[in-house]
């Protein structure tokens, strides 16, 4: 059975925690550990870079899964913030290999219909504010989670000033933070 | 707690969420999400899209071992979990702060302390915790780069504004601001910073060469 459910995932996280169960954490890996490898390699990583920094997040998943607490973060939102402290320690970054990303290997595929529709509870929020933002803003607020210089890279692609840019993103956080934030 | 007036922008926010910013900027701005309730809600939103966005990567193919290999270096270390311990002294710290060790104060002119956090550094970036006495000025350094300041007791005042607990100020290159304590006591923060500390009078120009900050 595929894992995918998101409250499943957090039972898994929570058998880890509470249990210390292998099942259950080979479960966790083979969902996370392949997505956060692709995570880190579109933020400019090299490929076993990338692995290394999966391993090490999934590592700490092990070790940190008693302090989940699924009635403040969602699975995968949970393991997103341990995947980006490590991202944000600069000494692990040291070893990341980075290279220039690529922004064709970026996502810039619109939200399916589909995911908006059969996605659970947070999932399908989340997915569906993104859809309600306007194309260029999704891909702005998209390609700002995958690396440093993201609007400097956006300014470029689109031909447009830097600080055009920022207050396209500003205004696409709090069209966000307006869709995500009533009745939490 | 007083009202904080002054936040990250929410490009500001959304690299911290995003795990785009550096270290020791990473560092003071988790101490005021720690300090601003507003802030903080706008930065779990943000990891929200940020899980949502890890769910939606195609998966990339792992080495053929990653699995046992991680399993084998969990049974090498006992698998214990880990619990966060504080790694300073200073109880009124915001929880994010307590996890670096911390320098001595050194003495950096009259009623001007520092300390540097343990935060690593990033380039020429590093965390620094200034207490100055009431009345007192910031020592006069250049900004090379961006710097971060997220005020933690007392209060100072700038041509931007006055800045109490938990208010964050963000200034670059174009800033040139010598802040004044106007707290009854001193005033606590904790910055990121770029550039060199030039301190200013003879006495400054003499511990220069010594204080290498």
């Amino acid at each position: 059975m595929q894992p995918s459910h998101p409250s499943e995932l957090g039972r898994l996280i929570e058998a880890v925690g509470q249990n210390r169960d292998r099942e259950a954490f080979a479960r966790l890996f083979d969902h996370f550990a392949p997505r956060l490898k692709t995570y880190l390699m579109r933020a400019g990583a090299n490929p076993g870079a990338a692995e290394d920094f999966a391993q090490e997040a999934m590592l700490t998943v092990w070790r940190k899964a008693a302090l989940f607490d699924p009635a403040r973060a969602g699975a995968s939102t949970w393991i997103f913030t341990i995947a980006r402290n490590l991202r944000i320690d600069a000494a692990r970054r040291e070893k990341l290999g980075q290279r220039e990303p690529d922004l064709t290997e970026l996502p810039d595929d619109p939200e399916q219909p589909d995911t908006i529709l059969t996605g659970a509870d947070d999932a399908a929020r989340v997915s569906s504010a993104l859809a309600a933002l306007t194309a260029e803003q999704s891909r702005i607020v998209t390609l700002s989670y995958f690396h440093e210089k993201a609007h400097a890279e956006i300014a470029r692609e689109l031909g447009i000033p830097l600080g055009t840019v920022k207050s396209r993103l500003r205004l696409a956080i709090i069209r966000l933070r307006g869709l995500l934030s009533e009745t939490q | 707690m007083s009202t904080i007036t002054y936040k990250p922008s929410e490009e500001t926010l959304l690299a911290y969420a995003a795990g785009t910013l550096r270290g020791p900027e990473a560092a003071v701005v988790a101490a005021h999400i720690s300090l601003c309730p507003d802030s903080g809600r706008l930065v779990e939103t943000l990891q929200r899209v940020g899980g949502h966005l890890i769910e939606r990567l195609p998966p990339t193919r792992l080495g053929e071992n990653a699995f046992r290999n991680l399993m084998a270096r969990i049974d090498a270390d006992g698998g214990e979990s880990v619990v966060e311990t504080a790694l300073n002294e200073m109880t009124d710290l915001p929880e994010p702060l307590r996890r670096f060790p911390l320098g001595p104060w050194r003495w950096l002119g009259p009623g001007t302390r520092v300390r540097s956090v343990g935060v690593p550094k990033d380039g020429d970036c590093r965390v620094l915790l200034f207490k100055i006495d009431p009345g007192r000025r910031m020592p006069q350094h250049s900004h090379e780069g961006v710097e971060l300041t997220c005020v933690l007791s007392g209060s100072y005042r700038d041509e931007a504004g006055r800045f109490g607990p938990g208010d964050f100020e963000e200034a670059d290159e174009a800033t040139d601001h010598r802040p004044m304590v106007d707290s009854d006591l001193p005033c606590l923060c904790v910055v990121a910073l770029d550039g060199q500390i030039r301190l200013s009078g003879l006495l400054g120009r003499l511990i220069q060469p010594f204080a290498r900050l």
